[in-house]
């Protein structure tokens, strides 16, 4: 009689436990409460195709950022540059002319005329990884998210399209001593400003020559 | 008159790990004003829970003779479980259900989970006689490479506020994850100390072959006592989940390391048959310590990795000594 009694109690416990535990719901209103999944093809598709060809147009020239944050960096970084999280790392979005020297296989060095000096930076024409392009552009908000997972995505497919719309016909013309157009993304860090073998992504290129 | 000395000796080597936190303690505050205050001291508590969670489960391996490695990588797979059932669920289209999950069962399903890698890992040591440090090191890999396939390399994060309060939670004044390690110490005592299960673990790896022969399923001891060990890897996966707000997929990265250290300094031998598991929680305070300590004195990271592994050995060397006087 006691082991029933036993077997009974613990057949409740477990019972309490098991319908606190979970709940069952249709999937099908579950779906319609919280709307379909995060789509990061579509909504990156749009981005690259709709909103950020406005950005490129009105990005900065890198010698006007260069004039900017040298008068007073605070603001000039407020102004031209955006970040989704904390932390000392900006991106902006930069236009500017430069001639293609060393031709490497992972990047393009180049040559950037800035008052009476060339600055040196260095066109990443291989590896297209991180934020760069999707902080830069300012055109994502985080408040709209609630993974970093859908983030992440976001940038993967903006990386993925500068790799196969924007390098594969830039990189078999360019040749050394070409004279090059662009607006590419890149990375500030607020608490060691350098101007010089600064790291560009490219989201628009052009051979001018 | 001649016992004297003996039992002196033995008292120093029963409370040689305490001793040497105290002395620890000393030495801190003397060298910072900031060591010694309330604020902190619940600062290292927090901060060492999730090791005294780990390291308890490792202790009672430990003394069978046995170590898991895998450790680390269990708790950032069960981790990752219970931010993925909390966020996901588990949809089954061909049915149209939806199964979600309240924090407990998220928690739940993430230790029993834990439970039944432990209980595979001392499947495959008592079954097939692979060396335990083998077959953990493999599940080391293997659960990390889970735990890569189920976030896809991506962390799984905004997990709500009833979730967090586990990891970053007070109930009076006391941080949530310090209950949490307190009740699990105590319940490891009470195996240990008043249970035939803890009885059979100190036989287990005092003598495994004497106490085969008295009867003892040591199979059966092996796979509870790996279970428990994954199921606590489990809870500290929650934690760590938790007070992060985020499962990450590298959550646990050398955890197993610290929980081994918190073991040996606390005095608890890797053969086996010896050790407590109030001696592992000194150890792990006395990691946490030495942590804390070096972080508010400002010694580089790096350094810090060589002082605390300069202590590991240490422990050892005086525990060597201290047996050979025995």
């Amino acid at each position: 009689m006691k082991s029933i009694i036993k077997y009974i109690l613990l057949v409740l416990a477990i019972g309490l436990v098991g319908y606190n535990s979970v709940y069952l719901k249709k999937l099908s209103s579950v779906k319609k409460t919280t709307g379909e999944n995060f789509d990061a093809v579509t909504y990156s598709k749009k981005l690259w195709d709709e909103k950020l060809p406005a950005r490129l147009d009105s990005a900065i020239e890198i010698t006007d950022l260069i004039r900017a944050v040298e008068a007073n960096p605070a603001s000039a970084l407020d102004h031209y540059s955006n970040a989704l999280g904390i932390g000392n790392y900006r991106y902006s979005l930069v236009k500017l002319t430069a001639i293609a020297g060393v031709i490497n296989e992972d990047e393009i060095v180049l040559q950037i005329a800035h008052s009476d000096s060339l600055l040196i930076a260095r066109l990443a024409t291989e590896f297209i990884y991180g934020n760069a392009v999707r902080d830069a552009s300012g055109l994502v908000d985080i408040k709209d998210f609630t993974n970093t997972t859908d983030l992440n995505n976001i940038s993967e497919e903006l990386n993925k399209a500068v790799r196969a719309t924007v390098l594969p016909s830039f990189k078999q013309k360019i040749k050394q001593g070409d004279k090059i157009e662009m607006v590419a993304a890149t990375e500030l860090n607020k608490a060691h400003i350098n101007f010089n073998n600064l790291e560009l992504i490219p989201v628009r290129l052009r051979i001018v020559q | 008159m001649t016992a004297m000395p003996i039992s002196y000796n033995q008292h120093i080597r029963r409370f040689q790990s305490l001793i040497a936190l105290l002395v620890l303690c000393i030495v801190l505050s003397v060298l910072t004003d900031k060591f010694f205050t309330a604020a902190n001291g619940l600062n290292v508590l927090k901060q060492v829970a999730v090791n005294i969670c780990i390291a308890t489960g490792m202790t009672l391996i430990v003394l069978t003779g046995g170590i898991d490695l895998s450790v680390g990588s269990v708790l950032a797979l069960c981790g990752a479980f219970t931010a993925g059932l909390l966020q996901n669920g588990i949809a089954i289209p061909s049915a149209d259900l939806f199964i979600g999950f309240t924090i407990l069962g998220a928690v739940l399903v993430s230790v029993i989970a834990g439970a039944l890698l432990g209980l595979f890992n001392g499947f495959v040591i008592t079954s097939f006689k692979v060396p335990p440090f083998v077959a953990t090191l493999a599940m080391l890999t293997i659960a990390r490479g889970f735990t890569m396939l189920y976030t896809g390399g991506h962390p799984i994060s905004n997990l709500g506020s009833g979730f967090a309060f586990i990891g970053t939670g007070s109930i009076i004044g006391i941080p949530v994850p310090v209950w949490i390690a307190t009740a699990v110490v105590l319940l490891a005592v009470f195996i240990t100390q008043k249970t035939r299960l803890g009885r059979y673990i100190y036989a287990i790896g005092g003598n495994e072959i004497a106490a085969k022969l008295s009867g003892i399923r040591i199979n059966r001891v092996k796979l509870m006592v790996y279970s428990i060990g994954a199921a606590l890897a489990a809870l500290g996966g929650v934690i760590v989940t938790s007070r992060l707000d985020s499962a990450q997929p590298n959550a646990g990265i050398s955890y197993e390391l610290d929980a081994i250290a918190a073991v040996v300094i606390g005095g608890t031998s890797l053969t086996g048959g010896k050790g407590s598991v109030w001696g592992t929680v000194i150890g792990a305070i006395i990691i946490g310590v030495l942590n804390n300590g070096l972080v508010l004195l400002n010694v580089s990271p790096f350094w810090q990795q060589v002082v605390k592994g300069g202590v590991i050995l240490l422990a050892v060397v005086i525990d060597k000594i201290g047996e050979k006087k025995e």
